[in-house]
């Protein structure tokens, strides 16, 4: 990036460092609610928000080491983490729900 | 030539930087909302306005090629699945929830109206007696 400009390649590399790092820091909370969320849509919401922050990670290396096909797997990331979402909610819901059924049918008898 | 370079990295890094700023208000309100619904509201804001902000600084900064397409289309997708995810997320927290009563008030239709009409009602008796109290003045 910036390459021909005086002074204009390590402001564009300092930059990307500086989000990167900021952007690790984040990456660290959101583990940390994920682990201490007492509900199981916080640990979701959680995995949620690093995903968010992993493809900004990725966009930016993507740029940063001038490797345009990173970018392919930042959409992938992001078609994943969607598809993640949707299996964990719709697993997650079918259990409890099963688990009500049977508790409703053992408690009738 | 090289002022305008330069004016693309400000700009860029502004953007980006920016993103990077929602991210962490995103973060502060995670960690402070005391009720799971909250928490998700302010981490499903913070993710479509800060991967907009970010990603968009990115596209400024890669100028016009086929990496800025690939980054608009994360944006794009992202900002169609980001609310189908939380619709699905707070489904099952609604759903799961084994005593919703300390947390919100469950309230259906029928006594909606009856409690929109009741409030209306005492809105406008309200209204004829502060016109009462101001006739009196008079």
């Amino acid at each position: 990036m910036g390459r021909g400009v005086p002074g204009l390649e390590q402001a564009y590399h300092g930059l990307f460092v500086i989000a990167l790092i900021f952007l690790a820091v984040m990456v660290v909370l959101c583990l940390i609610r994920a682990i201490i969320g007492p509900r199981v849509a916080d640990r979701i919401v959680a995995v949620n928000m690093m995903g968010t922050m992993v493809m900004v990670i990725i966009g930016i290396l993507a740029l940063m080491l001038e490797e345009g096909y990173l970018v392919d797997i930042c959409l992938i990331y992001a078609m994943i983490s969607f598809l993640a979402v949707i299996v964990l909610t719709k697993v997650y819901m079918g259990v409890y729900l099963e688990k009500k059924e049977e508790e409703r049918k053992n408690g009738g008898d | 030539m090289a002022v305008i370079e330069w004016i693309r990295f400000l700009a860029g890094a502004f953007l980006l930087l920016f993103g990077l700023v929602i991210f962490a208000i995103e973060m502060v309100g995670v960690f402070r909302f005391k009720y799971v619904l909250n928490r998700m509201h302010a981490a499903a804001m913070g993710d479509t306005l800060g991967i907009g902000f970010s990603l968009v600084g990115l596209i400024l900064m890669s100028g016009w090629n086929f990496t800025s397409l690939k980054l608009f289309l994360v944006v794009v997708f992202l900002w169609f699945s980001s609310p189908a995810s939380s619709h699905l997320i707070s489904r099952l927290e609604v759903t799961t929830d084994e005593a919703p009563e300390k947390h919100y008030r469950v309230m259906d239709l029928k006594e909606l109206e009856e409690k929109l009409h009741r409030d209306k009602q005492q809105e406008t008796s309200e209204e004829t007696l502060c016109r009462d109290d101001r006739k009196g003045e008079a």
